[in-house]
């Protein structure tokens, strides 16, 4: 957004910075030996859908393609909206690394089509040891990653937890630093 | 406050001023400064509390608040404070006293409505360490020196002025006084918020050493400061339209002159400093 855009006010949406998505899988390493925190074997990439049938007929081929590929490494592909009209692509499977790669492989087929900036972010469903669960949030707008612990109660989030997870990683994954951005995902259906 | 603070020390060393100048002896302003310094010393307690509308609660009133402090006591190797609650919506937590044997810790209802159990047991340490260290005494003989540096140098001005040569003219001597009082007040004000922020952050940090959890202090100041949208409730998708377009940082708030003067220093340094204790804690700091 350049000086004369913000002056004129014209709007640019931030196309997806897709390159530091894969930074999960090598700290995917660390979260299994040192901290003990596991995989639920379920992510999800958001995005905005537009009402026409060009976008539709992109989507429905992207998940068939997602589903050939899927099913070579036995990932599971569903579908679903949610409450504030953003639709979710669930992928299921058991190697943390395939998942990566499906939700890289849906973001560069949207990104590919010309709707790169429909894509919200990326989530990975994980639990601690005390099958706590806990996310990993990937904003494709700012190339950066924030964890989300939700507590018990109605939207509630355990701040703390927060800090202690960022603090674990450290410099492996990039987070994101302002924690006005550590937007919480309520109703989560993975 | 902080005006008020600044004022009602700026009356007290113009008193003195105005007393030596009027010409009461040294003697005389001695005692009297040494009288109101006793008062001061023991009945601080009693004045904060009360203005601060505390009571003093029994185990029976507040069970929980009694537990968390118990806890920590133990953990900290204190003997157990008298423990008030005073009834207010503001969310704050002080300790009074002047030693770990009469010392009194005090929490406001709205503190213990607004944090988990984790982030009041994070405040409680980071008051107790302040009993601890004994803060509260510290700042009184650092302020009583700052008074006595001020005297001092009154003393110095009016009889140094007599031994020099001609004293009769009073007037501008008077002035000069006065002058002089107000200046080396202001400078020991500075340096003593210097001080005081500078007990803060060995409280914070006594605090993460007793709960062992700087995150929960990270997250019970953020909620007491009301800064909870540093951490947001808005969902992500609700968020995203504006988002989008702008990437603008919020403007770094300019506090240069103002941190001066402030007791605590500011929240993003006490956060930053926390973080740094946690990422310690769990062996990632560089």
């Amino acid at each position: 957004m350049g000086f004369l855009d913000v002056l004129l006010g014209r709007r640019k949406l931030a196309g997806p910075a897709p390159d530091r998505l894969f930074a999960i899988s090598t700290a995917y390493v660390t979260f299994e030996t040192s901290l003990g925190i596991e995989t639920r074997g379920v992510a999800a990439i958001v995005f905005q859908p537009l009402a026409t049938a060009d976008f539709e007929s992109i989507v429905k081929e992207m998940e068939e393609v997602v589903e050939a590929t899927a099913t070579d490494s036995g990932t599971k592909v569903e579908s679903s909206d949610d409450s504030y009209g953003f639709r979710w692509l669930l992928l299921r499977g058991t190697s943390f690394d395939d998942l990566v790669v499906g939700i890289n492989a849906v973001s560069s087929a949207l990104e590919g089509s010309g709707y790169g900036e429909r894509v919200l972010c990326a989530v990975f469903a994980f639990e601690d040891q005390h099958k706590r669960p806990l996310y990993w949030i990937y904003n494709y707008k700012r190339g950066a990653f924030y964890p989300f612990v939700p507590a018990g109660g109605e939207q509630q989030r355990d701040t703390e937890r927060e800090f202690v997870l960022k603090a674990q990683i450290g410099a492996e994954l990039p987070i994101e630093q302002e924690l006005e951005r550590w937007f919480p995902l309520w109703g989560i259906p993975i | 406050m902080l005006l008020t603070l600044f004022l009602l020390g700026l009356v007290y060393a113009v008193l003195v001023g105005v007393l030596i100048a009027a010409g009461t002896g040294a003697i005389t302003v001695a005692v009297i400064a040494g009288a109101l310094f006793l008062v001061q010393f023991f009945t601080s307690d009693k004045i904060a509390l009360y203005s601060m509308g505390a009571h003093v609660v029994t185990p029976q009133e507040a069970p929980e608040l009694h537990q968390v402090i118990d806890r920590l006591c133990v953990q900290a190797n204190l003997p157990k404070p008298r423990v008030a609650v005073a009834q207010t919506p503001m969310p704050n937590a002080f300790a009074v006293g002047r030693s770990p044997k009469t010392a009194t810790v005090c929490a406001t209802s709205g503190l213990l409505a607004l944090l988990s159990p984790g982030e009041l047991e994070a405040v409680l340490a980071h008051e107790l360490t302040h009993v601890q260290n004994r803060d509260v005494l510290v700042m009184t003989i650092a302020s009583f020196f700052a008074s006595v540096a001020s005297f001092i140098v009154q003393m110095g001005f009016w009889f140094g002025g007599a031994f020099g040569g001609d004293n009769d003219d009073n007037g501008p001597g008077f002035i000069v006084v006065l002058l002089v009082s107000a200046v080396v007040y202001m400078v020991s004000f500075v340096l003593l918020q210097a001080l005081s922020r500078y007990r803060e952050f060995a409280a914070d940090r006594g605090s993460a050493i007793i709960t062992g959890r700087p995150s929960a202090l990270i997250s019970a100041l953020y909620k007491i400061s009301g800064n909870m949208q540093q951490v947001p409730q808005r969902d992500l998708r609700a968020a995203s339209g504006e988002l989008a377009a702008f990437y603008i940082f919020p403007p770094a708030v300019k506090k240069t002159v103002s941190s001066l003067f402030s007791t605590h220093p500011p929240l993003e340094a006490r956060v930053a400093a926390l973080q740094r204790l946690e990422a310690q804690l769990q062996g990632t700091a560089r």
